[in-house]
C-alpha cells in the first residue's frame, strides 16, 4: 500500500470505512493528542487567579451551549432566539433538586455526573417540546415562537414559588474522590471536568454529522421540500435538532448551576440568548470550530472592554458614561463587522489559515 | 359594566400604540425581508430626539414632532444604506443578527448620553383632566395617542395603495427581480421602507414617552413586545399589525385587569400575548392575515 | 544608530519606573472594591450612586483624611448581571481588598455563601431584610425594606382618621420587591392596626387604570410601594389623571400613595410631574430640599468634582457617599486602634460601632449601628413628602416598633 499514514499524500481509501475515521493522518491524531495534553497540562504549570479560571469555565460552558445551538441554527437552520431559556431549564433542573431534598443532599453532591446527565435530558424534552411548533412553522415565524417560550420562561420562574421566584436557589459544593472540592480548587476542578464534557460533546458532533441523521440535519436546512421528497421526515428531522440543541443546553446549564454554586434567573434572559446566537455566528455558523471560537471570542472581547473602558475612565474622570457605553456599542460594532465582512465568522479564518499552512510552501 | 368597558378603552389605546409600534417591522419585512430587532431602539431615539428638541432648543411640541420624525426618517435611510445594503442575499439568519447589532450600537451610544440612565418627562401640552364618557375616562395624551396613530396608519395605506411609489413598494415585495425588469430601483425601495419604518417609530415614540414619561429600558422594551404583534398580525400586512395590535392590548388590559390577584397570579399581563400567540400560530402558521407562501422545491 | 535609539528606549523605560515606583513611596494603599449598574437595569439609581461612592473617596484622598495612606476603590460597572459581579468580586480578592462594596439584591444573595467563606465585610444598596439571614459579614446601611414599608404603615395607622384603615402594597416583580410583603403581614398579624387589601405585583403596564379602579372598588386608601420609580411614576400619573390622587394624607374617597427608599426621590418628581404632589417617602437619607449641615457638605462635595445639578440633588448620591463613608471611618477607627487594615480587623470594628461609637455622616437622618447581633446600620427613617413640587420632612426620624415585636 502506497498511501502515507502522515501526510494527505492523496485519496487511497479502498474501504468505507477507512474514509470515515475521526483522523485521517497519523500526523492529525498526533497533533491533537499533543493539543489534548496542553489543554490538561497548563493549569498544572501556570498558576491562574481566580477571575481568569472564572472565566475560562464560563468560556467553556458557553462553549457547550454553543455547540447545541449551533447544531440547531447552523446545521439544521432553525433559528431559536429561546437558547438561554434551555441552559435555564438545564440550571433549574438542579435548582429543583436542591429545593425538594435539599442542597447539601448526598445525590447532588456525589452524584453530580449522573444528574448533569439528567439536566440534558430533561433539557431535551423541553426541546423536543418546544420544537413540535416546528412541525408547522416555518423561518421568523419559529423563531419568534421560540421568542415566545423564552418569555414564558422567564415569567414561569419568576412567578412560582417553587423556583423561589428568581432568587438565587443555593447548590452545594461538590465531592470528588479526594474529597470535597475546597473553594481554592472549585474552578480547578471544574475546568477539568467541563474540559471533559466539551471533548466528550465535540467528537459527539463531529461523528453526528458522518451519520445518516446527521445528513439528513443538511439536507433539510438546504431545501426541506426536496428532503421531503427524497423520503426524510423534515418535521421529525427539526423535532430532533430541537432535542438535542436542548440536552447540550441542559448540560451546559447544570455545569453553570454548579460552577456558580447557586442558580437565579437573571443569568438566563433574552440578552443571554442574544449573546449565544452572537457567539454562534461571530464563531462561524454551521462549523463545529465555530462553535469553540465564537464564545472565546466574545467572552474575551467583554474582558478587554472592561479594561479599557478602566483606563478610559481613568483619562476622563466624570463621564463614567463613556466607560460603560462601551460595552454594548463594541459588542454591537463586532457583531456588525463581522456579518459585513466576513460572514462565515472566524471558522473561515481558520480553514483559510489551515489550507494556507497545509500547501505551503505552494500556493494551491 | 364600567369596568369592563375601561378595560376594554385602555386595550385600545395601549394596542394602537402597539400598532403604531409593530406598522414600521411590517414596512420593512414587506419590501426587504427583513426582521428589524433594533426597532425598539429607534423609537427610544425618536423620544429623545423630540424631548431634546422640545427642552433644549425650545421648539414647539408639534414642530419637534414633525421634526423627529424627518430626522429618524433619514438616520434610517443611512442605516439601510451603509449597512443592510451589503447583506442582500445573505440568509435570514445574518440579517437578524445585524439588526440585533445595530440595535446594540444603539444602545451604545444612547448611553453615551444622559438619556441612557436617567428619566425625564415632557412638559404638559394638553389639559390635564380627564375625559368621562359615561364611566370610562380617558387622557388627552391618550387620545391624541390614537388619532394621531390613526392617521399615520391611515396615510401610509393610502400610500401604499394609490401612490406610485408604494405600489412599486408592494412589487419590490413580491418579486425583486420582476420589478427589477419593470425598472423599479429595489435598493431605492428597501432605503424608502426603512425611513418609512424610522418615522413611524419616531412618532410611536414620541406617544409612549408622553405617556409613561422617558425612560429607556421602557422605551427599548417595547422592540420586544412587537414582535407577538407582528407574528399575530401576519409579517405582511398592515392590517393585520392593527388588529393584532389591538388584540394584544386588550389580551394584556383583561388578563391584568382579571386574572391579576387572583389564584396568587400576578404579572399575567406580560406573557398572555406569548401564550396566545403559540395557540393562535398552531392554527394559523402565517398569522390571522399574513399571506400563506406556497413553496416550491 | 540602532543602538542609539535602543538606549533611548530604555531610559525612557528607565524614567517611566522610577516616576510609577516613587509615586507611592510613604503610605499604604488601601484597596476596595465595587460592582454595580451603572448602565442597565436600575441605573438611574446605580449612576449617581458610584459618582457619590468615587468623589467620596477621591475627597478623602485629596484632604489626607487618613495621613498619608490612600484608599483605592475601583468601582465596576455589572450591567445588573449576577455573573458578572461575580466575575468582578473575584478579581478584586486577587487584588487583595478588605472591605466590598455590593449593589444588586439578586447579586449580594447570590454571593452570600461566597461572604461568608471569604470572611469580608459587605456593605450592599439592596436594604433587602433577607440579606442578613444566615449572613455574618452583609451590613444593611440602612434600616432595610421592611422596617420601611412597616414605618410607613404605622404611619398610616397612627394618623388616619376613622376605622381601619385599608392599604394596598405595589411591589416589583422580583425578590427587591417581594420581600417586604411577608413582613408587612407579620407585623399586621403581631397587632398593626391597618387591612392589607391587596399585593400588587406590577409589571411594565402602560396604563394601570384598571389596576387603580380595581383598588377604588374595595375601598383602598393607602397606596404603599416597594420598586424603583417608573412603574410608580406612570401609577400615579394615571391616578391623577382619573381624579383619585389624594391632595392631603389621608382625603377619604382618594388614594395616598406612599413608598420606600427606591421610588422616590427627585427623579421622581422629574417622572411624574405635578402628579406626584402630596406622595410620601421614607428614607435615611439627608435631601438636599431640606436644607441643612450635611446636604450643604453634599453639594460642596458634587460642585469639587464637577457633577452636574441633577446628580447632586439626588438621594442615590447621598447613599454613595455615606456607603464611602462608613467604609473610611471603618478604616480610620482600626488605624486609630493600631492594628493592621485586613478583613478581619475591619469586620470587627464594624460589629463595635455602636452606642457612645456610634457614626453620625452627614447624609443620614441617625446614627449607624453596627453590633454583632444588629446589621442594620440606620434605624431612623424619616418620611418626607412632596408639598409644591419639592420633598418636605414630616415629623421626625421615627424607628419601627412593629419590626422590633416581629424578630
Amino acid at each position: 500500500m502506497s498511501a502515507n499514514l502522515w501526510l494527505a499524500t492523496g485519496n487511497f481509501f479502498t474501504t468505507y470505512k477507512q474514509e470515515q475515521r475521526t483522523f485521517l493522518t497519523s500526523l492529525d491524531r498526533s497533533v491533537f493528542t499533543f493539543f489534548l495534553v496542553l489543554l490538561f497540562g497548563w493549569p498544572l504549570v501556570f498558576e491562574l487567579s481566580n477571575k481568569y479560571m472564572l472565566v475560562v469555565d464560563n468560556v467553556l460552558i458557553a462553549i457547550v451551549a454553543v455547540m447545541g445551538l449551533n447544531l440547531v441554527t447552523g446545521f439544521a437552520g432553525l433559528i431559536s432566539i429561546g437558547h438561554a431559556a434551555f441552559v435555564g431549564i438545564g440550571a433549574y433542573t438542579i435548582a429543583s433538586f436542591c429545593q425538594t431534598i435539599g442542597e447539601s443532599h448526598i445525590i447532588i453532591t456525589h452524584f453530580w455526573p449522573v444528574l448533569i446527565v439528567f439536566s440534558g435530558i430533561v433539557g431535551a424534552v423541553f426541546g423536543a417540546i418546544v420544537g413540535l411548533p416546528a412541525l408547522r412553522l416555518k423561518h421568523l415565524y419559529l423563531a419568534i415562537a421560540t421568542l415566545s417560550f423564552q418569555m414564558i420562561f422567564e415569567w414561569t420562574i419568576q412567578f412560582m414559588t417553587f423556583f423561589n421566584q428568581g432568587q438565587t436557589i443555593y447548590v452545594g459544593r461538590v465531592f470528588w474522590f479526594t474529597g470535597k472540592v475546597g473553594r481554592s480548587d472549585h474552578y480547578l476542578f471544574w475546568y477539568f471536568i467541563i474540559l471533559t464534557i466539551v471533548i466528550l460533546l465535540g467528537f459527539g458532533i463531529r461523528n453526528l454529522l458522518k451519520t445518516r441523521y446527521g445528513r439528513c440535519l443538511v439536507a433539510v436546512r438546504d431545501n426541506d421540500r426536496a428532503a421531503d421528497a427524497m423520503g426524510m421526515n423534515p418535521g421529525l428531522t427539526k423535532v430532533y435538532a430541537f432535542a438535542l440543541a436542548g440536552f447540550f443546553a441542559g448540560v451546559a446549564g447544570a455545569l453553570h448551576a454548579y460552577v456558580y454554586r447557586g442558580v437565579g434567573f437573571e443569568s438566563f434572559t433574552l440578552h443571554e440568548s442574544i449573546g449565544y446566537l452572537a457567539m454562534a455566528i461571530v464563531g462561524g455558523l454551521g462549523t463545529l470550530n465555530g462553535s469553540f471560537w465564537g464564545p472565546v471570542a466574545i467572552k474575551f472581547l467583554d474582558l478587554q472592554v472592561e479594561t479599557l473602558a478602566e483606563i478610559a475612565g481613568q483619562y476622563m474622570p466624570s463621564s463614567m458614561n463613556l466607560a460603560t457605553a462601551l460595552k454594548p456599542f463594541t459588542f454591537g460594532l463586532v457583531i456588525v463587522l463581522f456579518l459585513m465582512f466576513e460572514p462565515r465568522g472566524i471558522a473561515n479564518w481558520w480553514r483559510i489559515i489551515k489550507s494556507y499552512t497545509k500547501l505551503w510552501p505552494f500556493r494551491y | 359594566m364600567s369596568y369592563f368597558f375601561q378595560i376594554v378603552i385602555s386595550g385600545i389605546v395601549v394596542g394602537s400604540i402597539y400598532a403604531l409600534a409593530a406598522l414600521g417591522l411590517v414596512l420593512v419585512y414587506k419590501s426587504s425581508r427583513v426582521a428589524n430587532f433594533a426597532h425598539g431602539q429607534i423609537i427610544a431615539a425618536g423620544a429623545f430626539i423630540t424631548y431634546y428638541l422640545t427642552v433644549s432648543l425650545g421648539v414647539p411640541i408639534f414642530f419637534s414632532f414633525i421634526a423627529s420624525m424627518i430626522i429618524t426618517f433619514f438616520l434610517a435611510m443611512s442605516v439601510e444604506k451603509i449597512f443592510l445594503r451589503r447583506l442582500i442575499g445573505e440568509p435570514i439568519i445574518s440579517v437578524i443578527m445585524v439588526t440585533i447589532g445595530l440595535g446594540s450600537i444603539l444602545d451604545g451610544l444612547i448611553y453615551l448620553t444622559p438619556f441612557g440612565s436617567e428619566n425625564f418627562s415632557f412638559p404638559h401640552f394638553l389639559p390635564q383632566a380627564p375625559l368621562s364618557l359615561g364611566g370610562v375616562s380617558i387622557s388627552w395624551t391618550q387620545l391624541v395617542g390614537i388619532i394621531i396613530t390613526f392617521i399615520l396608519i391611515g396615510g401610509l395605506s393610502w400610500f401604499f395603495k394609490k401612490s406610485t411609489i408604494g405600489i412599486s413598494m408592494r412589487a419590490v415585495s413580491d418579486d425583486q427581480f420582476g420589478s427589477m425588469s419593470v425598472g423599479i430601483s429595489v435598493p431605492k425601495v428597501f432605503g424608502l421602507a426603512w425611513a418609512l419604518a424610522g418615522l413611524s417609530a419616531a412618532a410611536a415614540g414620541c406617544i409612549i414617552g408622553n405617556i409613561t414619561g422617558l425612560n429607556f429600558d421602557t422605551l427599548h422594551s417595547f422592540g420586544i413586545i412587537v414582535f407577538p404583534v407582528i407574528i399575530l398580525g401576519g409579517l405582511d400586512s398592515i392590517l393585520g399589525a392593527v388588529v393584532a395590535g389591538i388584540i394584544i392590548g386588550l389580551i394584556q388590559q383583561f388578563s391584568s385587569g382579571y386574572l391579576d390577584g387572583n389564584w396568587g397570579l400576578s404579572g399575567t399581563g406580560e406573557v398572555m400575548p406569548y401564550i396566545i400567540l403559540v395557540v393562535v400560530l398552531f392554527f394559523k402558521p402565517h398569522g390571522l392575515f399574513g399571506i400563506h407562501e406556497i413553496e416550491r422545491v | 544608530m540602532k543602538s542609539k535609539n535602543f538606549l533611548t528606549a530604555l531610559l525612557i523605560l528607565v524614567v517611566m519606573f522610577a516616576f510609577t515606583a516613587s509615586v507611592n513611596a510613604g503610605g499604604k494603599v488601601y484597596k476596595l472594591g465595587m460592582s454595580l449598574a451603572i448602565t442597565g437595569p436600575t441605573s438611574d439609581a446605580g449612576n449617581p450612586y458610584a459618582k457619590g461612592t468615587e468623589d467620596y473617596f477621591k475627597f478623602v484622598n485629596d484632604t489626607k483624611m487618613l495621613g498619608e495612606d490612600t484608599i483605592d476603590c475601583t468601582i465596576r460597572d455589572d450591567q445588573y448581571k449576577t455573573d458578572v459581579t461575580k466575575r468582578n468580586f473575584e478579581e478584586y480578592l486577587d487584588n487583595g481588598i478588605v472591605m466590598y462594596l455590593n449593589y444588586s439584591t439578586g447579586s449580594t444573595l447570590g454571593l452570600k455563601r461566597d461572604f461568608e467563606e471569604e470572611e469580608i465585610a459587605v456593605l450592599p444598596a439592596s436594604y433587602h431584610a433577607g440579606n442578613l439571614d444566615g449572613s455574618n459579614y452583609i451590613f444593611l446601611p440602612i434600616a432595610s425594606y421592611s422596617d420601611q414599608l412597616v414605618n410607613l404603615a404605622e404611619y398610616v395607622a397612627k394618623h388616619h382618621k376613622g376605622a381601619k384603615a385599608k392599604v394596598a402594597l405595589f411591589v416589583h416583580p422580583s425578590a427587591f420587591g417581594r420581600g417586604p410583603v411577608s413582613d408587612v403581614e407579620k407585623a399586621v398579624a403581631a397587632g398593626l392596626n391597618i387591612e392589607l387589601i391587596e399585593v400588587v405585583e406590577h409589571g411594565k403596564d402602560l396604563d394601570n387604570t384598571a389596576m387603580l379602579k380595581r383598588l377604588m372598588s374595595k375601598n383602598v386608601q393607602y397606596v404603599i410601594s416597594q420598586t424603583i420609580q417608573s412603574p410608580v411614576a406612570t401609577m400615579i400619573k394615571d391616578s391623577q389623571r382619573l381624579g383619585l390622587t389624594a391632595s392631603s394624607f389621608g382625603e377619604a374617597g382618594k388614594l395616598t400613595f406612599m413608598g420606600a427608599h427606591y421610588t422616590g426621590g427627585n427623579d421622581l418628581i422629574a417622572l411624574a410631574g405635578d402628579a406626584a404632589e402630596n406622595y410620601f417617602w421614607i428614607t435615611a437619607f439627608n435631601i438636599t430640599s431640606v436644607p441643612g449641615e450635611g446636604t450643604t457638605k453634599q453639594l460642596a462635595l458634587a460642585k469639587k468634582y464637577g457633577r452636574d445639578q441633577k446628580a447632586a440633588d439626588s438621594h442615590n448620591y447621598a447613599a454613595g457617599i455615606m456607603v464611602a463613608q462608613v467604609t473610611t471611618e471603618a478604616i480610620k477607627r482600626t488605624k486609630a486602634a493600631g492594628l493592621e487594615i485586613n478583613k478581619a480587623n475591619l469586620y470587627n470594628t464594624l460589629n463595635k460601632m455602636n452606642g457612645a461609637n456610634a457614626y453620625n455622616p452627614y447624609t443620614t437622618t441617625g446614627p449607624v449601628n453596627y453590633s454583632k447581633t444588629d446589621r442594620m446600620g440606620v434605624d431612623l427613617l424619616q418620611i418626607y413628602s412632596v408639598q409644591g413640587g419639592v420633598f418636605k420632612a414630616v415629623g421626625k426620624p421615627l424607628e419601627s416598633e412593629y419590626m422590633k415585636k416581629i424578630k
